[in-house]
Formats: C-alpha cells, structure tokens, sequence
C-alpha cells in the first residue's frame, strides 16, 4: 500500500505520477464479462457487492464475482459500514429504501419520512455506522440516525454557478471540519462541494478548516480542482486514509491525496460507481456501462472482472 | 456565490486582528459585571448578566427580523430562497450556531458571512459599521444563554475555544 504521506512526497510530484499513469489505461481477463446494468458497488464483510440490473457478490476484492438471488425490486444505490459488515441499505428504483442484515439475502422497507422519489446518492457516515445521507435529485439532503428507518430533510442542494445543483455521488469523509463533526463531500451536476455534517453551508474545498481560511491568515496552498463542467457521478474516500479520494466523472476516474485540493486524472476509464476497500486505499472496485472492474494500485490502472 | 477562494494573509491578518479587539472587549465586558458570573462565556470571558440583558435588548432591535422574535429562524430555514441564498437559521439552539467557535460567531457577525466562507453569499450583513465589539459580544451571549446547555457543552468543546480565538 501507498502512503503518500508517509513517504512525504510532493503533492504535485504524486500527481504528476498519477497523469502519467493514467496512460497505462486498463486490462482485459481471460474470463467471462461481468453483466452489466450495475449502479452500484460496495465492500462487506464477506468481500463486495454489485447492485443494479443484477445482484451479484464477490470474495476477492471483486475480481471475480457470482450471480446472487436477484431482489424483487431494482436497486439504483447501495451504503455499507465496515462496522456493520453484514448490513446493506440499499435505495429502491421509484424511492425509498430497503436494509438487509444478510447481506442482501433479505431486504425490508424502510425510509420513513423520505420522499416517494429515486435517490440519487446514499452514503453511510464514517465515524457514525447508523448514521446514514441520501440526496434527492430537486429536492436535497435527508439524513436518517436509526440505521434507515426514519429520515429528516437536513440541507438543501449545492448552489454552484448560479443555480442548484442535484448531488449525484456523496462521501462522508472521516476528517475533523473544525465545527465538532466530519465533511460530507456531494458531486453534483455542477462539480464538487462539501458541507459540514451540522449542515451550515455547502462550500467549495478549500484548506484547513470550515471557517478559518481567512483568520489564520497563512498563506493558501496551491488547489486544482476537478474539471470544471463535469458531473461528479461517483464520489468515494478510503476509510483507512481518508485524505485520499477518488471521483468518477465522464473524462475519467480521477485522484486526490490531500482531500481535494489537488486532483489529477488516474485513468480514462468511464466509472459510473465506485467502491474503496475498508482496509487498503489500494483496492478498488469501479462498474462502468460494459461492466464491472478492479484496481490494486489505487486506481492507476484497472482490470476487467470475471463472473464465475 | 460557491465559488470559494483560499486565504488571503492580509485579509486573514485583518479578522485575527479583530478577533483581538474583541478578546479586549470581551474582557472588558466581564470586569464591569456587578453581579455573580453565570456560565456563559464568551472568547474565553465569563458574560455578566448585565452583558446578557444588554444582547437581548440588542437582539430584538438588529437580529429579530431575520432569526427570528423568539431566535426561531425563518419558516423552512433549511431550503433556499429563490435568490438561491439560504434563510437565517434558528438561534436557539436547534440550528447549527453552536457548531462554530465564539470567535466565528463574533467575525461572521462583524465582518459577514464571507469574511470567514470566501465566496458565499448571504443575506446576513456585516455589522461592523453598526454594531461595536461589545454590542456583538453582549448579542451573541445573550444568544448562547438561551442555547440549552448541551449545545453550549458542545460548543466549548469545539477547536479554538479553549484559546478564545480562532478555531486551530
């Protein structure tokens, strides 16, 4: 595994790095393609999960995955918790949401309060397992304490460029924001905000804390944002380093090693979701339109998955 | 609006300065107090309780038209308004005002929203030319003596209120 950190490399040396690697590109295996239709992936106990057109489960960091029993509803998005290894909540194609405590053998409704609208993005709190965010595309930002059962509206869209801007992909991002809680990062249509998890404001990434940009009055680091224009259609943050983060947009998989000041693209694979490895930053999962795809180098290059 | 930019030393420099003014104010406030200290404080200095009267009186002539008579805030305070603008939140406690240090609190007050969120626009002004340091300070005591007291503990556990200045 790479620490960048540890190895005190630049930053911009690093992400010198990753553009260059990005022409490695990616690989095909040898066995059969992986169906694919699927809207989301995630780590569990047991291995990974994909979701979407189909259900499928994998034991080896999603190299190779099995056909699972397909559920009687589709499901359009998926939020695990390393600390709830057994437990998915999953998000339901028309609204609501669903958890299985089994991995997905058994789904039961949940979502009271949500709105009966598709969400568009759930994610699980990093400090807070039962703590849950789903954003809802014309609408905003729910948020749920009982593990998905209840649901309160806590924050309205990201306000980019002149107009709102529906939030695709959500990260809770496991670092201090200064204000007693941790970020919650939001790609939307129009690029990426974050906002506090007391959900004062969305805010461009900007160094250090909410708030203390200009009192400190230090001098700015450099930042280089994502590209602007793109929708960020899958955001995620390793839980074992969570200044490390890597978002999915239509030009490619793209990555930032300080928590989103310097982004620089990774590869030019199309992701629509992605997935990072509880315990190794270096592990990734991605889907794309033609199927599903894994990474052992942080995202630098990928390789097709089989299905078994 | 949202699009945010980094510090800038001078600016930066600016609001610490401000930020010591009113640490002076704050002290100065605290020694006029004729009464027994309450638990409030404010940039590290207990708030009498003539500094907390003096807020309210003060709140109710520059605050309550927006946060509200009762620091309830306006209807719906979560959702945008049509200018795209965020409405003002509650002050009492149900909002997310005791999620920020006292000297937040004072600098957003004083210099506006934008002073400590580059960028980002709201309709809060800022009440420099209006409000001096200690009437910014005897409001925002006032607004955390009726925080319940689980917010204020929360709040004085956030970064950079155990020094009375900034939030690092």
């Amino acid at each position: 595994m790479t620490d960048f950190k540890q190895l005190r490399l630049n930053r911009r040396a690093f992400m010198g790095g990753v553009m260059g690697a990005s022409i490695l590109g990616t690989t095909s295996a040898l066995g059969a393609a992986t169906p694919a239709g699927a809207r989301a992936v995630a780590f569990t106990g047991s291995g990974a999960v994909a979701i979407g057109d189909a259900f499928l489960t994998s034991e080896d960091g999603g190299a190779s995955w099995r056909q699972g029993a397909r559920p009687d509803r589709k499901l359009v998005a998926l939020a695990t918790h390393p600390e709830r290894p057994n437990r998915l909540i999953v998000a339901l194609e028309d609204g609501g949401v669903a958890v299985s405590h089994n991995e997905g053998k058994r789904l039961v409704p949940a979502g009271r309060g949500l709105p009966a609208t598709e969400i568009g993005a759930l994610a699980t709190a990093a400090r807070l397992p039962d703590t849950l965010y789903a954003a809802i595309p014309g609408d905003g930002l729910w948020r749920s304490e009982d593990a998905g059962e209840s649901w309160d509206f806590v924050m309205d869209r990201p306000f980019i460029a002149g107009e709102e801007r529906d939030v695709l992909s959500l990260a809770s991002v496991d670092l201090a924001s200064g204000m007693g809680g941790i970020w919650l990062y939001g790609g939307s249509t129009g690029g990426l905000q974050r906002v506090p998890d007391c959900f004062c404001r969305w805010q461009d990434v900007q160094p250090e804390h909410a708030l203390d940009a200009l009192i400190e009055g230090a001098t700015a680091p450099d930042t280089v944002p994502l590209p602007s224009g793109e929708p960020v259609r899958a955001l995620i943050s390793s839980p074992a380093a969570p200044n490390r983060l890597w978002a999915a947009l239509p030009s490619g998989i793209w990555a930032t090693a300080d928590a989103g000041l310097i982004w620089g693209k990774a590869n030019s694979l199309v992701a629509t979701t992605l997935a990072s490895e509880p315990t190794n930053p270096d592990t990734l999962i991605a889907a794309s339109p033609e199927g599903l795809w894994h990474s052992r180098d942080a995202g630098l290059t990928w390789a097709t998955s089989t299905i078994l | 609006m949202s699009e945010g930019h980094p510090a800038k030393g001078s600016e930066g420099r600016r609001v610490a300065g401000l930020l010591a003014a009113a640490t002076l104010a704050a002290t100065s406030a605290s020694g006029a107090a004729t009464g027994s200290p309450v638990e409030v404080t404010f940039l590290g200095a207990p708030s009498s309780a003539e500094t907390i009267a003096t807020g309210e009186v003060l709140y109710a002539e520059h605050c309550a038209a927006c946060h509200g008579e009762n620091r309830e805030g306006q209807p719906d305070w979560r959702r945008r308004l049509d200018t795209g603008r965020m409405p003002a939140p509650p002050q009492d406690g149900s909002g997310h005002s005791f999620t920020h240090s006292d000297a937040h609190l004072f600098a957003m007050t004083k210099s506006g929203i934008e002073a400590v969120v580059p960028g980002y626009e709201s309709d809060m002004p800022a009440f420099e030319d209006i409000l001096g340091d200690a009437e910014i300070i005897a409001i925002l005591s006032f607004v955390k003596a009726n925080w319940p007291e689980a917010k204020r503990i929360f709040q004085a556990g956030l970064p950079g209120m155990d020094k009375g200045t900034s939030g690092q």
